[in-house]
C-alpha cells in the first residue's frame, strides 16, 4: 500500500489534522480538536500509529491525550506529575517524542517547568527523569521569553541509550546510559563569544534517525552541526540573513543536509527579508534560500515546532505559520504551495508518514 | 445523564457542572450527592467521575486556580472556599473561571 502522509498542526486553538492523498497533493482538513485549548505539539508513533497532542489548557490543566485510532477519537492519559514535595506543579507539555523502535513501549515528554518525563506504556502514564531533575544545575536554569521548558528530545539513530535534550534556558544534556547519569554538552567551535550564555537558550536540538551521533542544532542566535564521534558543537550560521530563529529540520537520509527559518531577532517574524526556507548541503557550512511559491517579503513567523518532514523519497517538507497558514513542498523545499489557510495561530506541524 | 449518591437527603446537594468541566466529565451535567461542605462535595464528584481528578486539581491537590465554585448564587470564594458548609438543596456550580478581557 503506497505510503501518505497526515499532517499535525497544532495551533493556539485547538488541534486540526491534514490528511493528504497519494500524491501529497491535496490534503483534507479535519478539526479542530480540544479547541480553544492550545495544542503545543503533536505526533505520529510510527512503531504502533498512535497519535499524541499536547492539550495545554487553564481549564482543568494541561494535559497529553492519545488517540489509538489515527485521530478518530481521543483519551486523556494521566498527567505528568511532580513529585509530593516539589515546590514545581506541571503546567504544560512543550513536547512529545515516541521512543526509540528497540524500546516500543517507551514515549518521551518535555514539560514545563523544565522536566523530561518518561512512559513505559506506551504514553498512558509519565514518570519523571529523577536522574535529571536532580542535576545540581538545574538552579541555573531560567526561563526564555516562551517560559521554561524541556522541548527537544533526541534520540540517537542506533543505540536508545543515547539521547540529548535541550532546555530552554538550559542548554544541552547528554545520557549514554539510558537516563540513568547526564553530562552537560555545551561546548562550541567557532561562535562568537561575546553572549556565551545565549547558547544556553536551546531552540531545537534534532538527531539523524538514521546515521548515528548526527544532530543539528537551532539556537537562539546560531545553528550548529555535530558529526558523529564530534565532542563540540560546530558554528554554522555563516550564510543565513539573521541570527535568530526557532523552525528546524533534518533530512531523514543525507548525512549533510539540513533546513531551517531565520527570522529577524528583534521582530521575531521573517522581515525584511521574507519568509523563506534555508537549506544547507554541507553541514552547514554553506545556506541556500528557497522560497519559489512563498509570498515575497511575506513577514510571517514559524515558531520552534514549525517545521517538520516526512520520510517519502523526495522528502515532503512542511511549515507552519502564525498568521494560520500551513506550507507544503514535495520537492525537498523547491517549491511550495499553501496547503491551508486561515487556521488560528500555527504553534506546531508535525508530518506522519502512514504506511 | 446524573449519578446519584444514596442518601438521607439531610444535606442533599446538586452539583451542576458547566462548559469545559461537562466535557471532561464524559458530558455528564450534574451529580447529586450529600456532602456538608465544598470538599466533601468535590470528592464526591471525583468518586462519580474519576476523569474529573486532574482536572480539578493539580499533583499536589491544589484546585486549579481557573475554576469557579458557586453555591446558589455566592461565590464559595467567599465562604470558606473548600471548607464553605454546605446545606441541603444547595445547588453548587463548577465553572470555568473566565479571565482576561
Amino acid at each position: 500500500m503506497a505510503k501518505k502522509v497526515t499532517l499535525l498542526v497544532g495551533t493556539k486553538k485547538g488541534l486540526y489534522i491534514l490528511r493528504g492523498d497519494a500524491g501529497r497533493g491535496s490534503w483534507a482538513c479535519e478539526g479542530p480538536e480540544f479547541a480553544p485549548a492550545e495544542i503545543h505539539h503533536a505526533a505520529y508513533d510510527p512503531r504502533d500509529g498512535s497519535m499524541f497532542a499536547a492539550v495545554n489548557q487553564t481549564w482543568g490543566g494541561s494535559r497529553i491525550e492519545v488517540s489509538r485510532d489515527m485521530g478518530k477519537t481521543w483519551k486523556t492519559t494521566k498527567n505528568p506529575a511532580f513529585p509530593a514535595g516539589s515546590d514545581r506543579t506541571f503546567s504544560k507539555t512543550w513536547h512529545i517524542e515516541p521512543g526509540h523502535s528497540k524500546t516500543p513501549n517507551v514515549v518521551w515528554a518535555g514539560t514545563e517547568p523544565a522536566a523530561l518525563f518518561k512512559s513505559e506504556d506506551r504514553g498512558e502514564t509519565w514518570s519523571i527523569v529523577k536522574s535529571l531533575d536532580d542535576q545540581p544545575s538545574r538552579a541555573e536554569w531560567v526561563p526564555g521569553f516562551g517560559g521554561m521548558g524541556l522541548h527537544s528530545i533526541a534520540i540517537d539513530a542506533k543505540d536508545p541509550k543515547k539521547m540529548m535534550v535541550g532546555i530552554s534556558v538550559g542548554g544541552v544534556y547528554r545520557t549514554e546510559d539510558g537516563g540513568t547519569t547526564w553530562v552537560q554538552d555545551n561546548k562550541v567551535n567557532g561562535a562568537p563569544s561575546e553572549r556565551p550564555d545565549v547558547f544556553y537558550c536551546i531552540h531545537k536540538l534534532l538527531a539523524h534517525p538514521e546515521e548515528s551521533g548526527l544532530r543539528f542544532m537551532r539556537v537562539h542566535e546560531e545553528v550548529y552541526w555535530r558529526d558523529p564521534g564530534e565532542t563540540t558543537w560546530q558554528f554554522s550560521t555563516k550564510g543565513l540573513p539573521s541570527n535568530f530563529g526557532f523552525a528546524a529540520a533534518i533530512h531523514p537520509r543525507d548525512r549533510s543536509t539540513a533546513y531551517c527559518i531565520p527570522l529577524d531577532g528583534m521582530r521575531r517574524t521573517a522581515s525584511p527579508f521574507g519568509i523563506g526556507v534555508y537549506r544547507t548541503t554541507d553541514k552547514g557550512k554553506t545556506w541556500d534560500r528557497l522560497d519559489k511559491g512563498l509570498p515575497e517579503g511575506a513577514p510571517m513567523e514559524s515558531v520552534r515546532e514549525g517545521m517538520h518532514n516526512d520520510r517519502l523519497d523526495p522528502m515532503g517538507l512542511y511549515f507552519g505559520t502564525a498568521n494560520g497558514d500551513v506550507w507544503a513542498s514535495k520537492t525537498e523545499g523547491e517549491s511550495w504551495s499553501r496547503v491551508a489557510q486561515y487556521l488560528p495561530y500555527v504553534t506546531s506541524v508535525h508530518a506522519a508518514t502512514i504506511e | 445523564m446524573s449519578k446519584s449518591v444514596p442518601s438521607d437527603r439531610r444535606h442533599g446537594v446538586r452539583m451542576l457542572l458547566h462548559g469545559a468541566y461537562r466535557g471532561f466529565a464524559g458530558g455528564a451535567r450534574e451529580v447529586t450527592l450529600d456532602a456538608t461542605t465544598i470538599r466533601e462535595a468535590l470528592a464526591g464528584l471525583v468518586s462519580a467521575h474519576p476523569s474529573l481528578t486532574e482536572r480539578l486539581r493539580d499533583e499536589h491537590g491544589k484546585l486549579r486556580p481557573h475554576l469557579a465554585l458557586f453555591i446558589n448564587e455566592d461565590d464559595a470564594r467567599l465562604l470558606g472556599w473548600e471548607d464553605a458548609p454546605l446545606h441541603d438543596g444547595d445547588i453548587v456550580h463548577v465553572i470555568p473561571a473566565v479571565s482576561g478581557g
